[in-house]
């Protein structure tokens, strides 16, 4: 008796602990009638109105300061979708979006929808363009915003939809769609300056003269989060030396870019930026404690950071000094003359795989309708749809007024390139090691030698269709 | 002696385990090796054949080198910290009358249940350079405004050390107390009785008759060291400051290169079985019954 129940019990045991490994459900790849390749043919665009709606689709959307400025706001234009088409949603929201979808990924069940963008830690969005993983939506800009009758490519402001950010591949196919935008550029305590009778400097020169005077009274001219926010500053600085032509050669790894005379000054500015950087920064320079270098600004001890606009409500609880008031201001102009400010931008993607491809690009579609667009708005998310901005208030109001102020808008990065084992990411090539600028630890010079030989092989790794 | 029904019984417990055991560790190891062999991106469908190319690469990359070598310091430095202390604080915890031992016992296990992502708050108030728990102590006994940057170069990797020794004191001292009160205090009456003192004591009853002990514990901290050291330069500090060899492992996932990869965690985890091997070898001494 004794026996027999031990054996029940210990055949329940493995049983029960087998059970668990059953895995996610699968959903069956059947349900698609698309190949999951890019580029079919099958599913037409124009005005056509969808057939018959196929789901639920399952959409995976980063949940990012905005969705915590707003809660619900995907959840509300999920269900605006839904009401609109009649397509049933799935949604997955989550601030680590990459370890909740990334390991069903591996095991091949993808969303349909992935809005996440490029830039971040996991580098889940690089890997998929690199790996050409991404459906083409080229035809989602001329399909109709379900709904309204304004096609996609209508409500999009021009120029976003031409970049690498969107075509990583440079053959004038979109993969990603452009989502929420922000401009980037250098924040600063307003009040501080006008207290001290300072301007805003808009050349290098009165960038270090400036950055003298403040020395004088220890207030440091600069300082960084982490060296992950150079991939806006640096394009940006080339962009600002040498003009869009040149800064299209310098993100595609041309030959002797990083040889001319406008590398060369972008270099010198980076250089002596390391010199007049806060000293504390780099050791603040980390995912714990990046705040800390950015309360440089509110305590005045650091003038600039670069940074975008989502750094107010990052820092909207922390002690100021008196008088503090949020400045942004573009990269000074470099021979050129011309101020430049990047357009940090989120993408919304479908993996090659989506089961539901008709109805994803539905969703894509309908994330640049007038209701969509309010919803995100609530959250401060800003799309780049045209006239949005006008319906903007406060800070922000100024933020996006960068543009209109004769700032360039720099957009698109550093192109991507196969990975090759031993040859690291463009983070730890150009922008890890400026930590070791601030530090001495590197010299400029070794710097600027690990670039250009990084940049030989990043040149011969470059994907192109 | 053994009917069938009795050993079927025992292949019935031992199965579960086993069968877990199989599909967890040994599948998943296996595989690991099979796929440092080739090349492909975590999410992408194709894989190909590459034969022993990651290795080759592997061997001449200075990141993989500069990693392995600042893990192997953090081993034995932190290894040859934490049970210095562990052994004295449980040998003055258990051999000495001391009040309050218990709370002792306490405070030292405290950091042992605690999260990395806590302790690394916990140390990221004790390291700010401005006003920071430890500049201003020091500050306080020089006499002088002291600013050290503890997450920067060159102090970065001794933050790193002093963090995951306070970390690990605690659980390997109540180990050795335990194995510390199994010593008859009888052995103790004698040998004071011979006109032994209290070191000598020390080292001639109490860490002889501990070995076995930490020999077992030595092996399981080099292993578990390998992979603390990992969250805490993770939880800790910029990226490219400290990497330890599994931060290099995981940075080249995220750069979309898995087999290269997983190259890199075959080779961790050689290193750390021959590490384990060599130090469990070395350590061996005749063992003394009590």
């Amino acid at each position: 008796m004794k026996k027999t129940l031990s054996l029940l019990l210990a055949s329940a045991l493995s049983l029960s602990l087998l059970a668990g490994c059953g895995g996610a459900p699968q959903t069956p790849p059947a349900q698609s009638n698309n190949p999951p390749a890019g580029g079919s043919n099958t599913s037409q665009g124009g005005a056509s109105t969808p057939e018959t709606p196929k789901g639920p689709i399952k959409v995976a959307a980063l949940a990012s300061a905005y969705e915590e400025t707003y809660p619900g706001m995907w959840k509300e234009v999920c269900e605006a979708f839904t009401a609109e088409t009649g397509i049933e949603v799935e949604l997955i929201t989550d601030k680590a979006l990459e370890d909740v979808i990334g390991p069903a990924m591996q095991g091949g069940d993808f969303p349909d929808v992935i809005h996440l963008a490029t830039g971040r830690d996991k580098k889940l969005t690089e890997q998929f363009i690199k790996d050409k993983n991404i459906a083409d939506i080229t035809d989602v800009l001329s399909m109709t915003v379900p709904g309204e009758s304004a096609k996609v490519s209508d409500k999009i402001v021009p120029g976003f939809t031409d970049t690498s950010i969107t075509n990583p591949y440079g053959d004038g196919k979109t993969y990603l769609a452009p989502m929420f935008y922000s401009p980037c550029g250098l924040f600063y305590n307003a009040g501080l300056f006008a207290e001290k009778g300072w301007t805003v400097p808009t050349t290098w020169d009165e960038m270090w003269a400036l950055g003298d005077k403040a020395k004088a009274e220890g207030i440091d001219l600069f300082t960084y989060p982490t060296t992950g926010y150079f991939d806006t500053f640096f394009p940006t600085l080339l962009y600002s030396a040498g003009g869009p032509e040149f800064f299209d050669k310098a993100m595609n790894y041309a030959e002797g870019v990083w040889d001319t005379a406008e590398a060369k000054q972008c270099f010198d500015v980076m250089s002596k930026l390391a010199s007049y950087t806060a000293k504390v920064t780099p050791a603040q320079a980390n995912d714990q404690d990046f705040t800390q270098n950015q309360q440089l600004i509110l305590d005045n001890k650091a003038l600039f950071i670069p940074n975008g606009t989502w750094l107010v409500s990052e820092m909207a609880e922390a002690p100021r000094k008196d008088g503090f008031q949020w400045g942004m201001c573009a990269l000074p102009g470099g021979a050129s003359g011309t101020s430049a400010s990047y357009c940090w931008m989120e993408q919304a993607w479908i993996p090659a795989q989506a089961p539901n491809l008709d109805a994803a690009k539905q969703f894509v579609a309908f994330l640049y309708s007038d209701k969509a667009a309010e919803i995100f708005a609530k959250g401060g998310a800003a799309q780049p749809i045209t006239g949005i901005t006008d319906s903007m208030e406060g800070d922000n109001k100024i933020f996006y007024s960068i543009y209109d102020n004769g700032a360039s808008a720099v957009m698109g990065g550093f192109a991507a390139y196969a990975s090759v084992p031993g040859l690291g990411s463009v983070r730890e090539v150009f922008f890890d090691p400026f930590n070791s600028l601030v530090n001495g630890s590197l010299t400029a010079d070794q710097w600027v030698a690990d670039i250009k030989a990084a940049s030989d092989q990043m040149r011969a790794n470059l994907l192109t269709e | 002696m053994r009917s069938p029904g009795r050993s079927r019984f025992i292949a019935l417990c031992v199965a579960p385990a086993t069968i877990l055991f199989f599909i967890f560790m040994v599948m998943p190891t296996f595989n690991v090796f099979r796929m440092s062999l080739f090349e492909r991106g975590a999410y992408s469908p194709t894989e190909t054949f590459v034969g022993l190319n990651n290795f080759k690469v592997l061997f001449k990359d200075t990141k993989f080198i500069t990693s392995m070598q600042n893990t192997i310091l953090l081993i034995v430095t932190v290894t040859i910290i934490t049970f210095f202390f562990a052994i004295v604080f449980a040998a003055i915890l258990t051999r000495e009358k001391i009040r309050g031992q218990n709370f002792f016992r306490i405070i030292f296990y405290i950091p042992n249940i605690l999260s990395v992502v806590v302790i690394a708050g916990i140390f990221s108030a004790i390291y700010k350079p401005e006003n920071g728990m430890l500049n201003s102590i020091l500050s306080l006994f020089a006499g002088r405004d002291i600013m050290i940057l503890w997450k920067d170069q060159p102090m970065v990797i001794v933050s790193v050390i002093i963090a995951m020794v306070w970390q690990a004191i605690g659980y390997y001292m109540v180990m050795y107390m335990a194995s510390m009160s199994a010593v008859p205090v009888d052995l103790y009456e004698s040998a004071s009785l011979d006109g032994a003192g209290r070191l000598n004591q020390f080292f001639e009853i109490t860490l002889p008759l501990i070995w076995t002990n930490i020999r077992t514990t030595l092996t399981f901290f080099i292993i578990s060291t390998i992979n603390m050291a990992f969250l805490f330069v993770k939880a800790m500090v910029a990226k490219g400051m400290a990497d330890v060899g599994l931060s290099f492992m995981y940075a080249q996932k995220d750069e979309g290169l898995y087999g290269y990869a997983m190259a890199a965690g075959v080779i961790i985890f050689l290193f750390s079985f021959t590490l384990s091997a060599v130090v469990n070898h070395a350590t061996k001494r005749e063992t003394l019954q009590m």
